[in-house]
């Protein structure tokens, strides 16, 4: 080989190219979508936010089955824009304006922050089928395998040295669900008093070790191993085999409560050609195999005769409903204000 | 050259770097190695398969995008205020550069969020932009803005101190030869500073490459058009989708490892010049 090669300019010559190279390369990689030959047609888009667990059910099922009806139908490709966390992080993220077409909220109680904030003009919400509730699954208790702490109801939780991890009820709709099943477990004993959902509550929270900012963050702290107990929903202890992570064992308490997902349009982001498109999406989603895809993916259908359809669901010998409490409002007010915000964590926190 | 000698001889010169390292392994080079160890768990063809999705080259590709246009905005506009603040007296002159370094310190959620209570629906220029239908949040130019805040401080930085040690004489000597301010930026200033530019250029790259806090508040984390590299990272860690989270995040250490191996190059390189002149 000449040797000049190997001279000390000419190896910094060769370096300052080949990076060079390297960075221009980057740089068409990076702008190529953008670029005019690059530029592939932009399919149409429909932008959705949603609370955190259902978006694997969403992203992964249910919006590419509508997207192949859309294309069958219509001939047109939608791509779809979505986002998601903790419902009430969603809310947030609406109210300081978010462009989102449709909002699927954990808790009613997100969509009656919408409107306070003047996001969306009414309870628009309730005009839609079951009066905007998509689906419904109720609160289970997921332990390690083996269960090694001996857990069958929330009132086990209560026992000392049991470790829970429990999502945040000031940004997670899981957790208003999960007080709501906590406080109403000890109610549906014959002869119980409010003081008994009070003392149950204050025994699970003083052994609360971790607190998430949505459902989903909570399972990835559990899947991390931390923590001996996890309180999410029975559809994410089910989808346990899509995740990464050790094994775990589903509790069905003896009684616990039934959340009730609820989908919001933001007219005001709806332009008038995406209204069919909306519309069409909505109606998918309460359509019979919309709901189909829904029990698939471990939500129970509020078509309830399409229950059947999955035999992981284990059976709840109380069910609740947040309208036993006497809905949303009411049970915001005097379960999670009054009890468990005013009393229970004031009395952790002395 | 002398200096490393004075350690001593064979192992015993080894001993320091072999107590950082040791120090080292347990806060900062086993987490990085597990980055690695995750993203390549399932294998080669698992890790490119995590990294040709969709959504994750798009997201490669916007925080490239924007770190570019973050260094490009910072190259001229940290230049200008490092050069204000270098080169002009006036009163006060010492406080601006005190608040213009303050993005180091303050949690770049803070940013984000007064950001977004800034430029926001219910912020002072959001309710005069929002008639006119202009909502910038959210949008690809929130994430743009948030960078250039976070990290315009490594630019005035890079390039302050060398303006600061530039000697006045040669600027002086050139307006008594008559050249005009703007031919004495442009030849004797300017050459000055290059080395600062390219290495606070570089800085403002990386940093924005790695933006968590601030883009996390104003983007809107909308996948396929707001969601960048880092944020795409943590939504897949939430949802269990560990191995594809390392391996996006293995290719953004990996960039970062060749951004600083230049920096590091180019600032060894320049302060061998300045010993040799």
């Amino acid at each position: 080989m000449p040797p000049f090669l190997f001279s000390h300019r000419s190896r910094r010559f060769l370096a300052v190219s080949v990076a060079a190279c390297l960075g221009a390369a980057v740089l068409i990689w990076t702008l190529w979508p953008w670029l005019p030959m690059g530029k592939d047609s932009r399919p149409r888009t429909l932008v959705l936010y949603g609370f955190s667990i259902l978006e694997p059910t969403i992203t992964k099922t249910l919006f590419p089955a509508f997207r192949e009806k859309w294309r069958a139908e219509t001939g047109e490709d939608v791509e779809l824009i979505s986002s998601f966390a903790g419902s009430g992080t969603v809310t947030n993220q609406l109210i300081m304006g978010v462009p989102a077409e449709i909002a699927i909220f954990s808790t009613e109680l997100d969509a009656r922050r919408l409107l306070e904030a003047g996001v969306v003009s009414g309870e628009t919400w309730k005009r839609l089928p079951h009066g905007g509730v998509i689906n419904r699954t109720p609160f289970v208790i997921v332990t390690r395998p083996g269960n090694p702490k001996g857990i069958h109801d929330f009132s086990d939780l209560t026992k000392p040295g049991v470790g829970i991890i429990h999502p945040d009820p000031l940004t997670s709709g899981a957790a208003n669900w999960s007080i709501l099943a906590e406080y109403g477990a000890a109610m549906t004993r014959p002869g119980a008093t409010p003081a008994d959902g009070q003392a149950l509550l204050l025994g699970i929270w003083r052994n609360v070790v971790s607190l998430a900012g949505s459902g989903r963050a909570a399972r990835t702290q559990f899947d991390s191993g931390f923590g001996d107990v996890l309180i999410t929903y029975e559809q994410d202890g089910l989808a346990q085999g899509s995740r990464e992570g050790p094994a775990h064992e589903l509790i069905y308490p003896r009684s616990t409560i039934m959340s009730e997902h609820t989908l919001v349009v933001i007219d005001r982001n709806i332009t008038g050609e995406q209204q069919a498109l909306i519309q069409a999406f909505i109606d998918f989603i309460w359509s019979e195999e919309g709901q189909r895809l829904f029990v698939a993916c471990g939500f129970r259908s509020v078509n309830v005769s399409l229950n059947g359809y999955n035999p992981e669901f284990g059976e709840i010998q109380v069910p609740l409903l947040v309208s036993d409490f006497g809905g949303w409002n009411r049970a915001k007010q005097e379960i999670i204000d009054e009890v468990w915000k005013n009393k229970v964590l004031k009395e952790i926190n002395r | 050259m002398n200096s490393e000698l004075t350690y001593g001889k064979g192992m015993s010169r080894l001993l320091p770097a072999g107590f950082l390292v040791l120090v080292m392994l347990p806060l900062l080079l086993l987490p990085l190695a597990s980055v690695f160890i995750y993203a390549l768990k399932g294998g080669l063809g698992d890790f490119a398969a995590a990294l040709i999705t969709k959504d994750a080259l798009f997201a490669l590709r916007f925080s490239l995008l924007i770190a570019l246009a973050t260094a490009a905005v910072n190259t001229v506009l940290g230049a200008y205020a490092a050069y204000v603040l270098s080169k002009t007296r006036f009163p006060g002159r010492e406080q601006l550069g005190i608040v213009l370094n303050l993005p180091v310190a303050i949690p770049n959620v803070v940013v984000g969020t007064s950001l977004l209570l800034l430029w926001g629906p219910i912020g002072l220029f959001g309710e005069l932009l929002a008639p006119l239908g202009i909502q910038p949040m959210f949008t690809p130019i929130a994430v743009l803005l948030a960078h250039i805040f976070v990290t315009l401080p490594y630019m005035v930085g890079a390039v302050r101190p060398v303006l600061d040690d530039l000697e006045t004489s040669y600027e002086e000597a050139a307006y008594t030869l008559g050249a005009s301010r703007w031919q004495t930026f442009l030849h004797v200033v300017f050459p000055a500073m290059r080395g600062g530019l390219i290495t606070g250029a570089l800085l403002t790259f990386a940093h924005s490459l790695g933006e968590f806090g601030a883009t996390v508040m104003v983007s809107g984390n909308l996948r396929l058009r707001t969601q960048t590299a880092p944020l795409y990272i943590y939504t897949q860690f939430e949802s269990g989708n560990i191995a594809t989270a390392n391996a996006v995040a293995a290719v953004l250490a990996i960039l970062s490892f060749l951004l600083f191996s230049i920096i590091i190059g180019m600032a060894s390189r320049s302060r061998a010049r300045r010993a040799r002149s």
